[in-house]
């Protein structure tokens, strides 16, 4: 037993003094961390701390211009949702319009006015004042104009008043050339109208109320013209009524979202899905289906075509087209619709006439479940068409080779990604002396400007729009900004303005702002309409709080197709590019859900969001039948190299049970090298591996002709997944049967569809 | 000197000593360090519990709704509309105080926050956890006091937490008022 000396006293108290420290500590660290309360100055107006306030306006993540409401909270956005008084939407909206948040808070956004300082494409930018920016650009612009050199306006498609601000700026301009290009437009169904019907536009497709739908092609749950709309058609006509359900056949040569919600998916060869349908045609007139008085001509016209013919040129079996004839014929409101692949081959215009055909020779124009074509835009006037094709594209990258444009100003568009490389757009624009970007990202295109006018996100601007395709009855909707702008950007239509107050067109255009310019416009609009209470102010009110406007006018008059154009009635066979021996393979890029034409490719959300079909997440890849793989030997996740005349991706390989043999497909999305952190240097652009191949007759790119081949390059790269196995492995979790009834159907197998056509 | 029960000092510190020498030195050592850990954390609780902490400007709730019966939505006006009850703006305080109180000294500092167009940094007294969804609106528009929760704070110079603002205190609320689901988890966590 020793005794407590001295030593071991201190000791004591200093380790007793320690641990009443420790616990005073941990006493203070378990504690609440001390949270503010942080008063307002002055309080705002618009809305209360910890009460939602909700804006309703327009989506402009793809060009269906949906209504969106905005759950905003102390100012910020939160939460977007579709718009319930919307028509085009009805309240629903889609992952990218979902996303729409995340261009907002980006954190690649631009904050501020920017010239670059290296040359083009170093990204080597110095922040610069709105008034000098403005400046530098009004000065290069009044210079070209005043030398009476050329200025082209590249805009992505715009439309309401800010297309006619466009238009108004342009005019005042004199010299110069305004042009929308969106990669996705759809051109040649654009053009098919015109031809059959002599009416340029595109109409509407009325899926909700078709019972049979014949879709050559067009995935329009997923990314043909207004998808959500047709979503909610489709769920409508499938299951929303009591009255009938809608029997859905889809056209492709690879299944895409639409074909696997089908009924019958039906894989005609690659571009035959014109012959296909005048196939159709031949036998609904054979049926008796058209009593109109030029049926003798058409029955001429479409002598051609016979089951035998068609069936020898498609690949499909004749009793095929005659099932899809008398299916078509034998139901109440049926309605055929073309896009997609079928859209995009040499012979496409000729192709989507012959479907227009078919709903003209059964006689749905005009009628619900059928072709309902729109009046005119019910605000903006009668702008006209101004989006480019790939002709019109490759008449402005050669006009800039040679010289002739002194200015490009490039609004929101990113051609340099969308354009294939064989184009040569990047090459043209270095000889173009001044380039201006009024994108809100450095984007590939915006990359290569000399002057950056960021403009502000959608969420941030005025403006107001009309949905195209339209819904057969005049629609407008309005967009207010839902936040105060983040950064020191400006709306596009506010740079526009300013521009012309530099350059002195104050007399043409008169607007202070765009908010004054919009409600200028929509001043004239009431007093168009005098049945609307109220004065002004509440009737601005009114559409805002909704959103959306609309007038009860349609398209009026009957339908009369010319003589020459059942004459000349026919779709030749479908071009391709490159020798079959070399490229056995035909491309077919898609629009990808997550990021429709690589738009969406900076915005997390959208990367970590799983492909419908294929469940892949981040990365490109790059779809083969089983069976071709088998006999090349390749396994999923094998890293191939896909090479056609124009140049070569590497992508890995994913088994996709229903593609055609001969087919391979590939998402548009990734393969950025610019657009911010998390799209950059991710996955691969088959759009680059496209041959400048277009359309005969309207010029617009044929994305599907490219021939390609596929070899392995000895590396593994698994694409990243959220399911592991795409097998059942005897868990019975989904039962099937052949079609038909019991043994004398073929059973189908969960790991190979059957493709019963020959590879061509 | 003697103590109540009749033991001198002596006696008891002889009896610590006592217990300290049996044991080995390395556990007499975690002994006294074990004590003045648990000293810490009561002196810790006991005189410093973070109720009523030090405000940016000494504001008397006693002042001005005790004393001026100025009620509570005047000044917290978003306790009916919202999740929140909302603090005023500097704006609302000086509605008042651009006329009434002028040159006190905690006056002039609110004068000074108000020139310069800042907010005052109030530290909260009453917080709940993020994982808890509680909202004002529904208990103010039912008839809830505001002191069944926030104690009489009409009589607080310096306002301190007199709830504890634990589970128990709003489940045994909502039993007591038969809360339709008053006492589902989701109710509350969500």
């Amino acid at each position: 037993m020793s005794n407590i000396d001295r030593r071991e006293f201190l000791r004591l108290v200093g380790v007793g003094g320690v641990g009443v420290g420790a616990g005073f500590m941990l006493a203070e660290s378990i504690k609440h961390p001390v949270e503010h309360l942080i008063p307002y100055p002055v309080p705002p107006e618009e809305f209360s701390p910890g009460v939602a306030t909700l804006y309703n306006s327009v989506c402009r993540m793809c060009p269906a211009g949906c209504g969106i409401t905005v759950r905003t909270r102390e100012g910020r956005a939160k939460k977007i949702e579709g718009n319930p008084l919307h028509p085009v939407n009805q309240g629903r909206l889609c992952a990218l319009g979902q996303a729409g948040l995340q261009v907002l808070y980006n954190p690649d956004r631009l904050t501020a006015p920017m010239i670059q300082s290296a040359e083009r494409g170093s990204e080597q930018f110095i922040q610069t004042t709105w008034d000098d920016g403005l400046s530098r650009v009004a000065q290069r612009l009044a210079q070209a104009s005043d030398n009476g050199k050329n200025i082209v306006m590249l805009s992505e498609g715009v439309r309401g008043h800010l297309a006619e601000l466009f238009e108004i700026f342009m005019a005042r301009l004199g010299s110069g050339q305004l042009l929308h290009y969106d990669f996705a437009y759809p051109h040649s169904l654009r053009a098919a109208n015109r031809k059959l019907f002599g009416i340029d536009q595109l109409p509407y497709y009325d899926i909700r109320h078709s019972s049979y739908l014949l879709s050559f092609g067009a995935d329009y749950l997923n990314n043909w013209l207004s998808p959500v709309h047709y979503s909610l058609g489709f769920g409508d006509s499938r299951h929303g009524n009591d009255e009938f359900r809608g029997h859905f056949v889809q056209i492709e040569q690879k299944m895409s979202i639409s074909g696997a919600a089908a009924d019958e998916w039906v894989p005609a060869r690659p571009g035959t899905e014109g012959i296909l349908a005048l196939g159709i045609a031949h036998q609904l007139l054979a049926l008796d289906v058209y009593d109109g008085e030029d049926a003798s001509d058409w029955r001429t016209a479409l002598d051609a075509w016979s089951a035998d013919t068609v069936a020898q040129k498609t690949g499909l079996p004749s009793s095929t087209i005659k099932h899809l004839a008398s299916g078509f014929a034998g139901t109440e409101r049926a309605l055929a619709i073309g896009g997609g692949a079928a859209g995009n081959h040499s012979n496409s215009v000729d192709t989507l006439v012959a479907v227009n055909l078919l709903n003209y020779l059964i006689g749905n124009i005009g009628k619900p479940g059928g072709v309902v074509f729109n009046p005119d835009p019910a605000i903006g006037g009668a702008t006209k068409n101004r989006q480019a094709n790939f002709r019109s594209m490759q008449d402005l990258i050669e006009s800039a080779g040679n010289g002739q444009i002194d200015v490009l100003v490039i609004n929101n568009t990113n051609p340099a990604y969308t354009l294939p490389q064989s184009a040569g757009f990047k090459e043209a624009l270095a000889s173009i002396p001044t380039v201006v970007s009024l994108s809100s990202f450095v984007d590939e295109t915006t990359a290569m400007a000399d002057i950056i006018l960021p403009s502000h996100t959608y969420l941030e601007s005025w403006g107001d729009d009309t949905p195209e395709p339209g819904l057969g009855f005049s629609v407008a909707s309005i967009s207010q900004p839902v936040v105060s702008p983040l950064y020191n950007t400006r709306a596009t239509g506010d740079i526009l303005l300013g521009l012309a107050s530099k350059l002195g067109f104050d007399e043409a255009i008169p607007w202070k702002s765009l908010e004054d310019y919009l409600k200028d416009r929509w001043r004239q609009i009431y007093e168009r309409s005098p049945r609307d209470p109220g004065d002004f102010a509440s009737f601005w009110r009114d559409v805002l709080r909704s959103g959306v406007w609309g007038e009860n006018r349609r398209m009026q008059g009957p339908i009369v197709i010319d003589k020459q154009v059942i004459d000349d009635m026919g779709v030749a066979e479908p071009e391709f590019a490159g020798a079959a021996d070399d490229y056995p393979f035909i491309l077919q890029p898609y629009l990808s859900t997550a990021m429709y034409d690589g738009r969406g490719a900076n915005l997390p959300w959208m990367q970590e969001l799983p492909d419908p079909a294929t469940g892949i997440v981040y990365g490109s890849w790059v779809e083969m039948n089983p069976v071709t793989a088998a006999k090349m030997g390749l396994v999923d996740g094998d890293l191939v190299r896909v090479t056609s005349e124009q140049g070569s991706i590497d992508a890995p390989l994913v088994i996709f049970p229903a593609i055609m043999p001969d087919v391979i497909a590939a998402p548009i999305g990734q393969g950025h090298d610019a657009l911010g952190r998390y799209a950059r240097n991710r996955g691969s652009n088959p759009i680059q591996l496209l041959a400048p191949k277009t359309d005969v007759s309207s010029g617009s790119l044929a994305t599907c002709v490219t021939r390609v081949s596929v070899v392995a390059t000895g590396r593994r790269r698994a694409p990243v997944k959220t399911g592991g196995e795409t097998r059942q492995l005897g868990r019975n979790i989904v039962q099937s049967t052949g079609v038909g009834s019991g043994s004398a159907g073929h059973s189908a197998k969960l790991d190979s569809i059957p493709i019963t056509v020959e590879s061509i | 000197m003697v103590l109540a029960n009749g033991w001198g000092w002596r006696e008891m510190s002889v009896s610590i000593v006592h217990t300290l020498r049996v044991l080995k030195p390395a556990a007499r050592v975690v002994l006294v360090a074990l004590t003045g850990l648990i000293i810490g954390l009561y002196a810790n609780a006991r005189f410093f519990p973070g109720t009523s902490p030090v405000q940016p400007i000494d504001f008397s709730h006693r002042i001005h709704a005790g004393d001026n019966q100025i009620p509570c939505q005047y000044c917290h006006v978003q306790a009916r509309r919202s999740i929140s009850a909302g603090v005023p703006s500097v704006n609302k305080c000086m509605g008042c105080h651009a006329e009434v109180a002028t040159d006190r000294p905690q006056i002039r500092l609110l004068a000074n926050y108000w020139a310069s167009k800042e907010p005052i940094p109030w530290i909260k007294v009453h917080d709940l956890p993020d994982f808890v969804h509680f909202t004002h609106k529904r208990h103010v528009l039912y008839g809830i006091e505001c002191q069944t929760c926030h104690g009489p704070v009409e009589t607080m110079d310096v306002v301190s937490r007199e709830a504890p603002l634990k589970m128990g205190l709003c489940l045994n609320c909502h039993k007591d008022n038969e809360v339709v689901n008053g006492t589902d988890c989701w109710t509350c966590h969500k």
